[in-house]
């Protein structure tokens, strides 16, 4: 290769190189373009700002006032039915106390249940109690009462047409007679509704003041007295005072 | 002779060139620099604008619900009160 040849392809390099360099470096028409579109564009994004504090300082007011309006809004309920923080507080723990007796009534098996009848209407005297309060009224207490009573009555339901039976024991040892097993806590807990037990058996009680010792008596659910069964409790005492009065001789 | 001639013309077109090109200077540079550092701080500041005004935005809602809820509860409780006299 002749010199004029090589000397040839270094210029073409070494053009090459200067081009490549000048074409990286930033003429002072593009610096000014840049500089055009980047003020542009710093103008309107400040502007864009100014539109969005703005914005946000007037959502910011709202907010404050929608709160200060629910604050008031909260307040006049609590107002409405008397409450405190403490009496709220008070109120839902009583509430949480028959939660908790209705979840370990509804545990018990239906024979479980019916000897534990009594604590039914502790929980129905709890729930009349706690309706009675003006802080039932709230919704979220209204809701959840509701509830509560729906679930015991659900409970009462299962008892419904169930037949109890009690065997009876001897009189020396267990001192069983109509009365008496009525006033047993696991059957009435309550003397008075004895004749409940002989109008349910009468098939096998012809009279009321005498039972045998191993006789499987029925035990009606708990309930007043019918007209029925008043009427025969009426006419044992008339029986009775009658027996008692001395014959004309 | 002749070779460095060659060499000479060339390199001293390429200085010429080069040199009296209409470049920036560093200050120039420098202010362009700092045009986009801002442009770019602005951009950041706006995200979190849009963010701050979406969250106030969802707080807002949800207040005017609770709002209308609690007024709607009022008018039950009166009433419900009414009905427990």
């Amino acid at each position: 290769m002749n010199w004029n040849k090589r000397l040839f392809i270094h210029v073409m390099l070494v053009c090459a190189l200067a081009a490549t360099a000048l074409a990286q470096e930033m003429t002072k028409e593009e610096w000014q373009k840049q500089m055009q579109e980047l003020t542009a564009k710093r103008d309107e994004l400040k502007n864009r700002m100014a539109t969005l504090q703005s914005e946000v300082d007037n959502l910011k007011r709202q907010d404050s006032d929608k709160a200060a309006a629910l604050k008031k809004c909260e307040d006049e309920l609590m107002a409405m039915v008397g409450a405190t923080a403490a009496s709220m507080a008070a109120y839902e723990a009583e509430l949480n106390r028959i939660d908790e007796k209705l979840n370990e009534l509804a545990r018990l098996s239906n024979q479980e249940l019916w000897n534990r009848k009594k604590e039914l209407d502790d929980v129905q005297s709890a729930i009349t109690n706690a309706k009675k309060n003006k802080m039932s009224a709230l919704p979220k207490y209204y809701d959840r009462l509701a509830n509560q009573q729906s679930r015991l009555d659900a409970l009462r339901k299962s008892l419904e047409g169930m037949t109890m039976t009690y065997t009876v024991g001897t009189w020396s040892k267990d001192r069983d007679c109509l009365w008496n097993i009525a006033k047993k806590p696991t059957i009435y807990d309550n003397a008075f509704l004895w004749p409940k037990i002989w109008q349910g058996n009468r098939d096998q009680i012809k009279n009321p003041d005498i039972i045998r010792p191993g006789q499987k008596l029925k035990i009606p659910p708990k309930a007043e007295l019918t007209a029925e069964e008043k009427s025969a409790a009426r006419r044992y005492w008339q029986n009775k005072q009658a027996a008692a009065v001395p014959n004309n001789p | 002779m002749k070779k460095s001639l060659w060499v000479m013309l060339v390199a001293g077109s390429l200085m010429a060139l080069v040199g009296c090109s209409n470049k920036p200077s560093a200050e120039e540079l420098q202010q362009l620099e700092a045009l986009k550092a801002e442009v770019a701080s602005l951009e950041r500041q706006i995200s979190t604008l849009d963010s701050e005004r979406a969250s106030l935005m969802r707080a807002i809602a949800d207040k005017d619900a609770k709002l209308n809820q609690c007024t709607q509860d009022k008018t039950l409780v009166e009433q419900r009160l009414k009905a427990m006299q």
